[in-house]
Parts: C-alpha cells; structure tokens; sequence
C-alpha cells in the first residue's frame, strides 16, 4: 500500500470525474449524464450557479466565471477530469481547458471529429439535439468538425413529451413515450440520408434511449457517456488479467 | 426471442470487432491489441499477409487494396467496427473506411484531435511509439491529422528488450524489461515538459503498460484499446439499470 496525501479541499475520496451541471430540477433518469447510476465509477456533480439552458446554448459570457469556479472546486475535490449535463457547455470549452489541469470533456460535440474520422468519404454523419435552432453552424464549428463531412441535424424541440421533461421544474419523466419521439426523429435522420454512417447524440439526457436508436436504426451511436468514459479510461488505467 | 437469419458469410456469431494484424509472430500479451482477452467481448483476428512490422512502418501504400478486402472480408462476417494492431494502419485509414460501411479506427493516434481539446491550447502532448524514425508530424497530416499542440514524440526502438521482442522479434518477451523501459521514456518526456497535458500510447504492444506509465507520470494516458474499446460502446449501446 502506498503512502496517500491529504488534499486540503476534498471532502470525500475516489471520484473519477466531476460533471458540472446546469442550473435546473429535472428528473434525471438512468443513463442520463446526471444520474451517478450510469456509471460504472463514482462521479461528483456541481451546479454551475445561474447557469440556465438558455444561457449556456449561447454561451453566455457572464457565467464564465462561475463555470471556473465551479469546476475548480471539483479538480480541488480530487477529480481526474470535467465534464457536463450539456453539449452547449461546448461554448466554455477552450475557456475552461485552460483554467484547471486536469482534462476538460465539457460536450458529447467533441467526439463529431472523432467519429466523422470513423467513416469513408461518402458517408454523412447524424446529430440529434435538445434543440436544433440552438445547434448553428457557429456551435458546430467550435466541437472541430471538418467542413468536409456531410452533417445531418435533427431536433428534438417539437416532441411534447420530450418537452414535458425539459420544462424547469420538470416533474415528471415518461421515459417510454420519449423513447418513441426519440426512435421516430433518428429514423427520420435515417430516411434524410441513406449514407448515415453513425448518429451522435448531442443531448445528456439522450443516453437511455441510444440502445433503442441502434436497434431502430442499425447504425453505431454515440452519445455524452461515450466521452465521459473514454476520458475516465484514460485517467484511470488499470493493469490487465488476462490469459495467454 | 427475435427470428435470426443466416449470414452466408459468416463462420461464426457475435463477433463485435475485427482486427487486422500485421504479419508478425511474436508473443502478444494480455493488455496487447493481438490478445482476446484484453477486451471486455469477442474480437476477431484477420492477418494482412505480407504486411511485416517494418513495411507497415516504412509506409506502404501498395497495400491499401489488400487491407480494403480484408476489412470488406470481416465486415461481411458480421464484425460491428473494424481496427488493427499497428497505429501506423493510420495509413489505411481512409482506405478501409471508404471499404466498409460500419466503422474503421485502424489507429491510436486518431485519438490525437480530441485529446488536445481536452487539455487546452499550447500544453505539451507525448506520444510513445513504437519507431520514432518513422513516425512524424509529416506522417500525421498525410493521414489528415494536423496537431494543434506541440507533440513529443518519443520512439521504442533502441531500447534492447523492446528491440529484440517485437521490432526483430526473438520468440520471446521480458514484460517487466519492457515496462521498465516504456516507463522510463515516459518519464523523461515529462522531466522535459513539466506542463506535460497527456501520453498517447500508439503501439498496440503498448496497453499492458499503461497503467504503470500513468501511475508514474501522473497523466492522463491514452492508448490502442481505449480506442476499441470506445468504438465499440458505440456499435452496442448498453441500457441502463440504475435508479433515480
């Protein structure tokens, strides 16, 4: 056993990565992004303090700080990276990779390059998003993606029950009949573009329904927990025990 | 149950990953790209006749056709993704994408982009490989990767037990030698760079080490399975069992 230091701020030790969250009551379901169930880790959240979805869609300036800050507390705390509950959180990215040491994975938008460098030249490569009048061209640009790659967006914002659940305080969550709104617009992407390639889930309440989207669709999908456990890997390397 | 279909191509089922190998005989340990055992689900192995470890290195694009049937081939037995165990497959890269419809990560190194996003502007990344005489930033852009950050490169093969195990391989290998000298590459790159942001591993043989390199750098470490293991999350999305 090795000697451990204290670290004069944390009140609690293990947690693998910090997830800043959006100033909002929601319930967040199994596989979201907010529920410390989806991982196979222990996780530590912090509400970013004024941060509505509003606000970070746009990326507004003012909440620079307190998204600092509030990632700050969380490296102090003994994480091993940052994450979010948004992939707007995209607009504080750079911002806030520079302010702390440890590795900034603020937006499931980060991996469009990574998965877009998956597929052959004639493929396009799908996003589903909260909100599709949000995700602009000036949004896209900040997550790297190569102009070459054929995108196909779709929003989720004219759904009624996917909207039940985004209201502020959302009290109620019917997972099943999200599900249908979910499955209904990533075949829609589909039936848009017969080359999809892979679809890219935008929105951190989105990972519950990526199972049911690859069954409906056929097609790989990755969402916010793909990059939140890539980066968990990566900070967490563990010796290997298998057979030769 | 659901009714299952005949693939009149495959030999067997369930397989989630094809790799492609190099043409190479030497012992590939639990932790190795080559090893089954390092995944958490079952892979499949096609070797690239002819391609031997110093003609992938050297660059060779005469074999871009043989490596699009063999991917053709392991996508037509049902494979998911499709990777390899050699990160300068990066070469191949387009090659095989454009073969295939599901998705290709041939190399380590496609994990570059998004590794120096999460870190910030201007801090250091190292990559260990395994032949530092070949493998360039002229290398990476050729294959479409164009580094943002200063990148230390850092190469294997002058180290004795690394040399003779799998650069002119002698039927054996001494992990605990090569982990010594994997590790002690690691270390100088972070003496000179004390900003260092992270390591990205781009051998295959390179994995079993990781945990050991990460523990003494203390770094974020990247490497050959993180990336399988992320591409393929995406081809079989889980579903969740938490609680709220």
């Amino acid at each position: 056993m090795p000697v451990y230091k204290m670290l004069p701020r944390a009140d609690a030790y293990g947690y693998c990565v910090g997830i800043l969250l959006l100033d909002v009551r929601q319930p967040f379901v199994p596989g979201d992004v907010g529920n410390a169930t989806s991982y196979d880790y222990p996780v530590l959240y912090r509400t970013v303090p004024g941060a509505t979805p509003e606000r970070v869609f746009v990326g507004d300036p003012e909440l620079n700080d307190a998204v600092i800050e509030t990632a700050q507390e969380l490296q102090a705390q003994g994480v091993k990276g940052i994450s979010s509950d948004c992939g707007f959180f995209i607009n504080f990215q750079d911002l806030l990779a520079e302010a702390v040491d440890v590795p900034v994975f603020l937006s499931s938008l980060l991996q469009l390059p990574l998965v877009s460098s998956f597929l052959g030249r004639d493929q396009t490569l799908g996003v589903l998003t909260a909100n599709s009048t949000a995700l602009g061209n000036q949004v896209l640009e900040l997550s790297g993606i190569s102009p070459e790659r054929e995108l196909v967006i779709r929003g989720m914002q004219d759904n009624p029950h996917w909207n039940a659940a985004f209201k502020d305080p959302a009290e109620v969550v019917d997972t099943d009949l999200i599900e249908r709104e979910v499955i209904a617009e990533a075949m829609a992407l589909r039936e848009s573009s017969p080359r999809l390639g892979a679809i890219v889930l935008e929105c951190s309440l989105m990972p519950p329904y990526a199972s049911a989207v690859h069954e409906a669709t056929g097609l790989p999908v990755y969402d916010f927990m793909s990059v939140i456990n890539l980066f968990q890997r990566a900070t967490h390397q563990k010796p290997y025990q298998g057979y030769y | 149950m659901p009714v299952y279909r005949t693939n009149r191509h495959a030999e067997s089922y369930g397989q989630s990953v094809g790799i492609l190998l190099l043409d190479a005989h030497m012992p590939f340990p639990p932790g190795d790209v080559a090893n089954a055992s390092t995944y958490r689900y079952p892979v499949v192995y096609r070797i690239v006749s002819g391609l031997a470890t110093d003609v992938c290195l050297n660059g060779a694009p005469e074999f871009a056709g043989a490596i699009a049937d063999a991917a053709r081939e392991l996508a037509r037995q049902g494979v998911r993704g499709i990777s390899s165990d050699c990160g300068f497959m990066l070469q191949y890269q387009q090659a095989a994408a454009d073969a295939v419809d599901v998705p290709v990560a041939m190399s380590s190194l496609l994990q570059l982009p998004l590794i120096e996003r999460s870190v910030g502007p201007g801090r250091p990344i190292g990559i260990l490989t395994a032949d530092s005489g070949n493998l360039s930033e002229d290398f990476l852009e050729r294959a479409g990767i164009k580094p943002r950050n200063p990148i230390i490169i850092r190469g294997m093969q002058d180290e004795p037990e690394f040399h003779s195990s799998i650069l002119d391989p002698k039927g054996t290998m001494d992990t605990d030698l090569i982990n010594e000298e994997t590790v002690a590459k690691a270390r100088a790159i972070k003496e000179e760079h004390a900003d260092l942001g992270a390591i990205l591993l781009e051998c295959s043989l390179m994995p079993p080490y990781a945990a050991a390199v990460q523990e003494a750098v203390g770094v974020p470490v990247f490497d050959f399975v993180s990336l399988i293991d992320y591409m393929q999350a995406g081809t079989s999305p889980r579903r969740y069992q938490g609680f709220m």
